[in-house]
């Protein structure tokens, strides 16, 4: 049986927001840059 | 992420877009087709800029007299301005812009 949707308060808005800034830390890396 | 608050990178003031930035001199930019890479020699912390007009205007900072003109000048849409300030804040966060003196 599928779960029942939920069609209360789902403004339209973007699905994904796009991430303009991601950041990884190299630390403990050896030869990178 | 549910400490924002401890650590060295989050111990300058908070982001005010009303102020004039700049890139840290800590900090390489590489320009990339995505955008640019950008390391930051003290923290060692790699951070992708996914977009040019972002790297436009992290890179123009210091030609503005405030964020606002910079990313303006850098043709950022006013819809996705929000998203730049909100990415903006987290590069002054991580230390890789910083606020400069007013000239």
């Amino acid at each position: 049986m599928a779960p029942a949707q939920d069609a209360q308060s789902a403004p339209e808005e973007p699905v994904v927001e796009e991430t303009l800034v991601e950041e990884v830390s190299i630390d403990g890396m050896c030869g990178v840059y | 992420m549910a400490d924002a608050g401890a650590g060295p990178a989050s111990a300058g003031p908070a982001f005010d877009p009303e102020l004039p930035y700049r890139c840290s001199p800590s900090v390489a930019l590489r320009p990339e087709p995505f955008g640019a890479l950008v390391y930051h020699f003290g923290t060692r912390k790699l951070s992708f800029l996914k977009t040019p007009e972002l790297v436009t205007v992290v890179s123009g900072l210091e030609n503005h007299p405030d964020v606002h003109a910079a990313i303006e000048a850098a043709g950022v849409e006013e819809a996705q301005r929000p998203a730049y300030l909100k990415a903006l804040a987290g590069l002054a966060a991580n230390g890789t812009i910083l606020a400069r003196e007013t000239q």
